[in-house]
């Protein structure tokens, strides 16, 4: 489709100048990050759960890298895209492809990986075998446990690493769990409303790590939030679900490392809140 | 530093301080005469009697055959137990096939058996063994089941997201999961052991601890059926304090169990 390739132009575009920007504010590593990304495409999806429609022909092309946000009101049908994407759902109609860097995806190389609202983790685990759980038995278990360490100093709490969860703060798990989404180096990273539990400063301070980290890897990053700021900070494209369609689309093109409280972003939060709350 | 170990003492010394003073006032009482020996020995009575029947082996002997009547029993009415919670609690079809009938069985009394237990069995090791596998099996059943069940679904999707096989889901999320109800299940089924046994062993029996009480009050000897009193008591604290071991060695993670 014409509109999709279009779209598809304009959001690598949008990637290649955020990234750029990025690589001037902090040194990332050279090797394979960028080329990591899984690219999504839906087509014509539905799906309904006991004959109640919730997504009903949705169509949508995530290019591999990029960090796309999708709100809407509870019970758009956001999080279900999220979990269909994910294959935690089976679609009832259409298809979902993904693309690795060596063309179609197989098996999970590279994997896909989700961070829910809530952390969920083992809490008879220690953080460090938490984090390891990300790896699914790939490698020694030596080798498991420095790779789980180094994930938990990208998060910064190489210190915690051999605690019980239930000794940690809230943020604190939340950023076990991303260190555990990240330790495999997945090419698709779903967030699913995963700071929402948080207070406000610790949320901030999640959110920068998350961006800098999707800087640092370049994974594809698909956030579902109901918090419009944190969609307009985060992201370079926006998506409003409503009634299980996408309702608007649109770029975000304000430079990173993104101020806190920029006019631009303030504009389009505006304008986005208005739709929500007109349409 | 002095004071705390101070403290520690006190801590450790506080629960026994009762028991202390409920043997004090029973021993004045006797001495006193306000109580008839016949009825009830001086603690020094009991201690004697104690003293006399570890010396002649017989406590020993006794002890050891209801230690042992106790644990097999436990190993295989527990063993089945827990086999079939773990069933129930992982396959629909298990459970549907058969948690009614156990529901069913399980509101019988099983020291109501014993009649028939005993026109089965005679009086052998098998009727002991029975009526404790039987009463052990219920609680550890009916609590790996319902630790299976309340396991965070949460835990076992991100599980399956993280590419766990089932093996894993099983031996890393589902089984410490249920953990702590299952331990809940083996300190009454460890009640319920030694209270089937000593009921056993009172009604129908050649040896053992109930035995040994029974043959004292034939012979009017209250100072050993007193000491057999005591005996189960100790083993019921004995038994207490080591699943308290075992839970704080399994259940480091968990604040509830975590010691101070």
């Amino acid at each position: 489709m014409l509109l999709d390739a279009v779209r598809r132009e304009v959001s690598s575009e949008t990637r290649t100048d955020s990234r750029e920007a990025g690589a001037a504010a902090i040194p990332r590593v050279p090797s394979e990050s960028g080329q990591r990304g899984i690219a999504v495409t839906v087509r014509d999806l539905h799906k309904s759960f006991d004959g109640h429609a919730v997504i009903e022909g949705l169509n949508l092309f995530l290019p591999a890298g990029g960090f796309t946000a999708v709100v809407g009101r509870s019970g758009c049908g956001k999080s279900t895209l999220l979990r269909l994407i994910l294959g935690l759902e089976t679609p009832t109609g259409g298809r979902i492809d993904l693309e690795g860097p060596e063309g179609s995806l197989r098996r999970s190389e590279p994997p896909k990986r989700i961070m829910f609202q809530e952390p969920r983790l083992l809490p008879w685990a220690r953080v460090v075998d938490n984090v390891a759980v990300g790896l699914s038995g790939q490698g020694t278990r030596a080798e498991r446990r420095e790779r789980a360490l180094a994930a938990l100093a990208e998060v910064g709490l190489a210190d915690k690493a051999g605690q019980w969860p239930a000794t940690l703060s809230g943020g604190q798990r939340q950023r076990v769990a991303l260190a555990r989404a990240l330790v495999s180096r997945p090419g698709l990273l779903a967030l699913d409303e995963p700071l929402g539990a948080l207070d406000a400063l610790t949320r901030i301070g999640m959110q920068d790590l998350i961006e800098r980290i999707w800087r640092a890897q370049g994974f594809t990053a698909l956030l579902v939030t109901h918090d419009v700021a944190e969609a307009v900070a985060l992201a370079d494209r926006i998506l409003v679900v409503e009634a299980g369609r996408i309702a608007l689309d649109l770029r975000v093109d304000v430079p990173r490392p993104r101020r806190r409280g920029d006019p631009d972003l303030a504009r389009l939060e505006g304008r986005i809140l208005d739709h929500l709350l007109g349409g | 530093m002095p004071a705390s170990k101070l403290e520690r003492l006190r801590d450790t010394a506080v629960p026994w301080l009762l028991p202390a003073a409920i043997l004090l006032g029973w021993q004045a009482a006797v001495s006193a005469g306000l109580v008839s020996n016949r009825f009830m020995p001086a603690p020094l009575d009991v201690a004697r009697a104690g003293w006399e029947a570890g010396r002649t082996g017989e406590l020993w002997t006794n002890l050891g055959v209801s230690t042992l009547r106790a644990l097999a029993g436990f190993v295989v009415g527990g063993g089945i137990g827990f086999a079939l919670g773990l069933a129930n609690g992982l396959s629909r079809l298990s459970e549907r096939l058969t948690d009614t009938s156990v529901q069913m069985v399980r509101n019988v009394p099983h020291l109501s058996l014993i009649p028939l237990v005993i026109l089965w069995f005679g009086i052998g090791e098998e009727a002991k063994l029975f009526l404790v596998a039987l009463g052990v099996f219920f609680p550890i059943y009916a609590n790996t089941l319902h630790g299976i069940r309340s396991v965070d679904p949460g835990l076992v999707e991100m599980g399956r997201v993280y590419g766990m096989s089932r093996t894993e889901l099983f031996t890393r999320v589902v089984l410490p999961g249920a953990l702590p109800s299952i331990f809940v299940g083996l300190r009454y089924a460890l009640g319920i052991m030694w209270l089937t046994l000593i009921v056993a062993e009172t009604i129908s029996a050649s040896s053992g601890l109930g035995y040994m009480a029974m043959q004292a009050r034939e012979f009017m000897l209250v100072d050993v059926v007193v000491l057999a009193i005591l005996i189960y008591a100790a083993l019921g604290k004995l038994a207490d304090a080591l699943t308290r071991q075992l839970e704080r060695a399994c259940l480091a993670w968990n604040p509830a169990y975590r010691s101070a």
